[in-house]
């Protein structure tokens, strides 16, 4: 709204000096890049800069390069990163087949209610919000809580599991965060299945197993890609879950690094690690650009 | 060849059988963790019980009389109407520049704005941190503004550069033909038209901000707590079964707003 009244002015005011100017049907570049400006600033500020500024800050302060050489070497941060890799890995394969299976359910039903219900499990993490969603977790995997007593009831179990401050914690936290957007990344691929060719592929006698492996997986492989990617590289750099159903037991890359900065005062070694996982995050993304194209990831993003 | 073909048909019973058992399993993951959270918000058990052994509705009377909830919520509610003003004050007026000016680099510029949605948040939250250090904003309400605005301005770009590609230039143009001024075209035809999607875009701004917990722990400092904030806090150090509570009032206003966000912004398909 604010540039839209700016523009008068320069408009009126070019319109006292030559009054022939021809009517042009593109807007003028000097109001376009100033209404361009304010987000322009914005990024160049809050998006370009952090970045500059972490990989700056990572290699002057401190130990300098050495700070790289601080984080690899300590035994804590190595391990952090095989357990953020590791549990990212495996919320991607989660989060992917149940997002696919859930995108297949809504392509091929027809019942309306089963579609309803496919929406608002999609839709659920995105209304409880993030940290009610780790809360919801906390209290289920609890010792006391109804899944421990559910198998002592049934008489699978004779003493309560241990189940919160676990790596199996963290992944299913993260697998209910994540779904939904895995979803959303392969919804677009599925919905363009011509389900004609399930129906072909059958007649021809193909197995029920040859017909999605053959026809349908084929199709939607650049929205399985996408999803894979943007699971992964949300993933490598969550905090709350970690934090909430990790606790110290299970530390993140994420939960090192808020470590360093509020609890050791170590911000070159949180920049450096920092780094670190921005470039594992970017790589696969660039990789994964690359491979389907931006089409498809961005996609998978609204 | 009988023989086959049985075994082929108990292959795919089979299969079919593994996939339906996939996606129940997935929906009731999804389902119930929610599910689970409403029912208990009801029970009137001092400490959290499952199955609850008394029901009421005293963990709602509890979270709108005591204070300890009222001022998180109030300075959650004040960021995100923030938030939302100024990442449509920011985003709008650009995405009008971009897709009706020709302006040099206007890809590089959506890139630049949704690439936050995927950088890894904690990597990104130092990154803030250290330039907000230098900027003097951590800490103050500004600088958590400022940062949600960034942390909502990829979707609002993805809700409005999709809306505007539906929205004809050739009508703009028509009515400039007639003599109307650009500004008067704009303000006539595209933003009426747009204005389901910008309200669509200002609930989810709004709704994402209010949401928001990992900037707030790097950025916001001791004096800082917003709701999500807080309930982060309370859940690390010991369990107020009012959350409960809170977590299905948000729940149930978050599912409104957001239906109608998208009721709005199929409207302007």
């Amino acid at each position: 709204m604010l540039s839209l009244t700016t523009e008068r002015p320069a408009s009126a005011g070019r319109g006292t000096t030559t009054k022939t100017k021809p009517w042009s049907s593109t807007l003028s570049l000097r109001t376009a890049l100033l209404m361009v400006a304010p987000l322009g600033v914005a990024i160049a500020l809050f998006v370009i800069y952090p970045l500059i500024k972490l990989f700056w800050d990572s290699v002057t302060l401190g130990a300098g390069p050495g700070n790289y050489v601080a984080a690899l070497s300590s035994g804590a941060i190595r391990r952090a990163i095989g357990t953020t890799l590791l549990d990212s890995a495996v919320v991607m394969a989660l989060a992917v087949v149940g997002g696919t299976a859930l995108a297949w359910t809504l392509r091929t039903t027809r019942q309306g209610w089963v579609k309803a219900l496919v929406w608002a499990a999609v839709l659920l993490p995105f209304w409880m919000g993030v940290v009610v969603k780790n809360y919801a977790f906390a209290l289920l995997l609890a010792r006391e809580g109804p899944i421990n007593s559910l198998l002592l009831q049934v008489g699978l179990i004779q003493e309560p599991l241990e189940l919160m401050y676990t790596q199996t914690a963290v992944v299913l936290g993260m697998t209910y965060t994540m779904l939904p957007y895995a979803f959303l990344a392969v919804f677009p691929s599925v919905s363009m299945v011509n389900l004609e060719l399930l129906n072909a592929a059958r007649g021809m006698g193909a197995s029920e197993l040859r017909t999605f492996g053959g026809v349908v997986l084929p199709l939607i492989r650049p929205g399985l890609i996408a999803g894979c990617a943007i699971v992964f590289a949300m993933s490598i750099g969550f905090y709350v879950t970690p934090v909430l159903l990790g606790g110290a037991q299970t530390p993140f890359i994420a939960t090192v690094i808020s470590d360093d900065i509020f609890r050791f005062f170590d911000y070159p070694r949180a920049a450096a690690s920092s780094v670190i996982l921005l470039v594992i995050a970017l790589t696969t993304l660039a990789v994964t650009i690359k491979a389907v194209g931006l089409r498809a990831v961005r996609g998978g993003l609204g | 060849m009988t023989a086959t073909t049985g075994a082929s048909k108990l292959l795919d019973a089979l299969a079919r059988l593994v996939g339906r058992t996939v996606v129940v399993a997935f929906l009731g993951f999804m389902v119930l963790p929610a599910v689970f959270i409403g029912v208990l918000s009801f029970s009137n058990d001092p400490y959290i019980m499952f199955p609850p052994q008394s029901w009421g509705t005293d963990r709602y009377v509890e979270v709108v009389t005591s204070s300890t909830w009222i001022r998180p919520i109030t300075l959650s509610l004040e960021v995100a109407a923030a938030t939302a003003v100024v990442t449509l004050a920011v985003v709008v007026p650009a995405m009008f520049a971009l897709k009706r000016g020709r302006v040099p680099g206007t890809m590089a510029v959506e890139s630049a704005g949704i690439a936050p949605m995927l950088f890894p948040v904690a990597a990104y939250a130092v990154g803030m941190y250290a330039v907000f250090a230098e900027f003097g904003l951590l800490g103050t309400f500004a600088g958590i503004v400022v940062a949600h605005t960034v942390h909502a301005v990829p979707l609002v770009i993805i809700l409005l550069s999709t809306a505007m590609d539906q929205i004809r230039p050739e009508l703009e143009l028509a009515a400039m033909t007639m003599g109307a001024s650009r500004l008067r075209a704009w303000a006539g035809i595209t933003v009426r038209l747009l204005l389901p999607a910008i309200l669509a875009a200002a609930i989810f701004a709004f709704v994402l901000s209010f949401d928001e917990a990992v900037f707030i722990t790097f950025l916001g400092g001791p004096g800082l707590v917003t709701l999500p904030k807080y309930i982060f806090d309370s859940v690390q150090f010991g369990v107020d079964p009012a959350i409960t509570a809170v977590a299905t009032l948000l729940m149930v206003v978050t599912a409104g707003l957001m239906l109608g966000a998208t009721v709005l912004r199929g409207r302007s398909r």
